[in-house]
């Protein structure tokens, strides 16, 4: 690289802060600020609206308080559980799909980018079909059991099946992008290398253990994280198939932060979850980035081309 | 003789497996284009689908309710000026760290990307409590505002890998006769890259088009966008299934129309770059 080119001159030191300059104020303004500002607003016992209460200091007050708050835990280990059945089930099919379309049959192609569409099927449009699909009486799969003879089922009305019927739209959703992912992962492994181990008499599943996977691991591992961090996310799926319920049966801890700041009018104790929120996903996301993403990677490439 | 008559065998065997696998996953996408075409009261009674049912009933009433066209004109809106705005901010940002060395280059390039993945929740009650205080609360600007501040970092790491591709000899040449750094970057380098700033405008809208969360708490009647609209149909006794659907399917048209068209770069739109592999 031409550094010494660049360093030279206070004009050009200027420069790249000219560049910068409109995106760090508005990350500034509208990310970083709010963030400092959250930080604030959890030391105090903050009403949303007048009526509400009064608005004074609190210290750590919040935090102890959501230590003490059964909806708390209980939310956290609804998201930890959403997290723990949901993303396995999407890498398994991701990858027994990769593995079965990884060869050329009549219409592969096709196959390979219709199976895409519902990651990006609208996120409410997902909730409200698969709330549409789960009514009793005139929703497609209740329609199904009946005509077996089988009594139907008020899936959103039971806490278990709604969670689960939850934990299956998102499996629905984005195990295509598995699929995307470890297909890529999958077809940039060398044809050689499967040969080898091939000529060496290895069967489907020692080739898979001996070389597709170790070689797909880091692929694995990213789209996992990728995953992770986006399930921490989880809002507006759920909000509309199920508004967190019944009860608080579907609550994952985006839903019991908004319920908190605009439901029970709390913002102090909203802020204090969302910041407990945010410092697991940055945990996540630098993890993520410094395995697995790479400016010096991105510029290598650029120079091979 | 044997084993290619296997081959063909076990491709038939995964064709149809693959077949039958594409038919059920896109069932649901399949049944809200369809019901869209079905009167309520036929959807409602849990008939099986029947041809001749079908009607635009459902499309004539959801075109004719204001709640819906006002979100579609602030979505479209919204989403226009969002992404209009995060491409320029975006692009100068990206360029800034693509085209010069400078101290904390890394950590800024890297913090952007850890900014693109924070959750919404944990910046909304603040943004919130901002907007209400500034009184730009429901308004088009603080929405749009709002949606820059995922759509920016989001632009920076998308154009990237599209920058650096680009040979530096094309602004040094210009820089030697005379051009200036911005005048390099708007006449040379920006028309240089237009298939990246193409993908990246397309998927910033992507992102604003399908955006809930903020429009949920940030907007109330005025600046509410389509997605609040279309869960406006549905809830407690109106079980208006037929005209959410087609709504559905109406917002679903760009987004369909741009994932079968920027096939090649669905996978960059996802991971925004940057991916080791």
């Amino acid at each position: 690289m031409n550094q010494k080119n660049e360093y030279k001159g206070r004009a050009r030191e200027k420069a790249p802060f000219l560049f910068l300059a409109p995106a760090l104020l508005v990350v500034f303004a509208v990310l970083l600020f709010p963030i400092f500002f959250s930080l604030i607003v959890s030391g105090f016992n903050w009403p949303l609206s007048e009526g509400a209460g009064t608005r004074h200091f609190v210290g750590l007050g919040n935090y102890i308080g959501l230590t003490q708050d059964p909806e708390f835990w209980n939310s956290l280990k609804l998201q930890l559980g959403f997290i723990f059945i949901a993303i396995p089930v999407e890498l398994l099919l991701g990858f027994a799909a990769a593995l079965l379309l990884n060869r050329d049959f009549f219409g592969a192609r096709v196959v390979r980018s219709l199976l895409l569409l519902p990651v990006f099927f609208l996120p409410i449009l997902s909730g409200l079909t698969w709330r549409f699909m789960l009514q009793p009486r005139y929703g497609p799969l209740n329609n199904l059991l009946l005509k077996l003879g089988a009594p139907e089922i008020t899936w959103l009305g039971n806490p278990i099946t709604a969670y689960l019927a939850m934990i299956a739209q998102d499996v629905w959703r984005m195990w295509p992008f598995m699929f995307m992912m470890l297909y890529a992962g999958l077809t940039a492994i060398p044809a050689e290398l499967i040969e080898a181990a091939e000529i060496d008499g290895a069967g489907f599943w020692r080739k898979l253990r001996t070389v597709t996977v170790p070689l797909l691991t880091p692929t694995i591992m990213t789209a996992v994280l990728l995953r992770i961090i986006d399930a921490l996310r989880i809002f507006s799926e759920v909000y509309v198939m199920t508004e967190g319920g019944p009860g608080s049966a579907t609550l994952l801890f985006s839903l019991y932060t908004n319920r908190q700041a605009f439901g029970y009018q709390k913002v102090g104790m909203a802020s204090a979850m969302a910041i407990f929120l945010l410092v697991l996903s940055i945990i996540f996301a630098v993890t993520l980035v410094r395995r697995n993403m790479s400016l010096d990677v991105l510029e290598e490439k650029a120079g091979n081309r | 003789m044997k084993k290619r008559t296997r081959k063909i065998l076990i491709d038939i065997a995964v064709a149809i497996t693959a077949f039958v696998v594409l038919v059920m996953e896109l069932y649901p996408i399949g049944i809200t284009v369809l019901n869209g075409f079905r009167r309520d009261i036929v959807i409602l009674s849990g008939q099986p689908f029947k041809l001749s049912q079908l009607t635009l009933r459902s499309y004539q009433m959801v075109l004719k309710n204001v709640g819906f066209i006002v979100g579609m004109k602030n979505s479209i809106i919204i989403g226009l000026l969002s992404t209009g705005i995060s491409l320029f901010i975006g692009a100068l940002a990206s360029y800034g760290i693509a085209r010069f060395r400078f101290r904390w280059r890394n950590g800024l390039a890297y913090s952007f990307l850890v900014f693109r993945m924070l959750p919404q929740i944990s910046l909304v009650i603040a943004l919130y409590l901002m907007f209400s205080f500034l009184g730009i609360r429901d308004t088009i600007g603080g929405l749009t505002l709002a949606y820059t501040s995922f759509n920016v970092p989001y632009v920076i790491w998308l154009l990237l890998p599209f920058f650096t591709a680009v040979d530096r000899a094309y602004e040094e040449a210009a820089m030697v006769d005379g051009c200036t750094r911005g005048g390099v970057f708007f006449k040379i380098f920006l028309p240089l890259v237009a298939p990246g700033l193409v993908v990246a405008a397309v998927f910033a809208f992507l992102n604003s088009w399908n955006e809930f969360l903020y429009a949920l708490i940030l907007t109330g009647v005025k600046a509410k966008t389509a997605p609040i609209a279309i869960n406006g149909l549905i809830g407690g006794e109106t079980l208006t299934w037929g005209q959410v659907c087609a709504a559905g399917t109406i917002m679903l048209l760009p987004v369909f129309a741009f994932t079968i068209g920027m096939q090649k770069f669905l996978v960059r739109g996802i991971t925004a770059g940057g991916v080791k592999g």
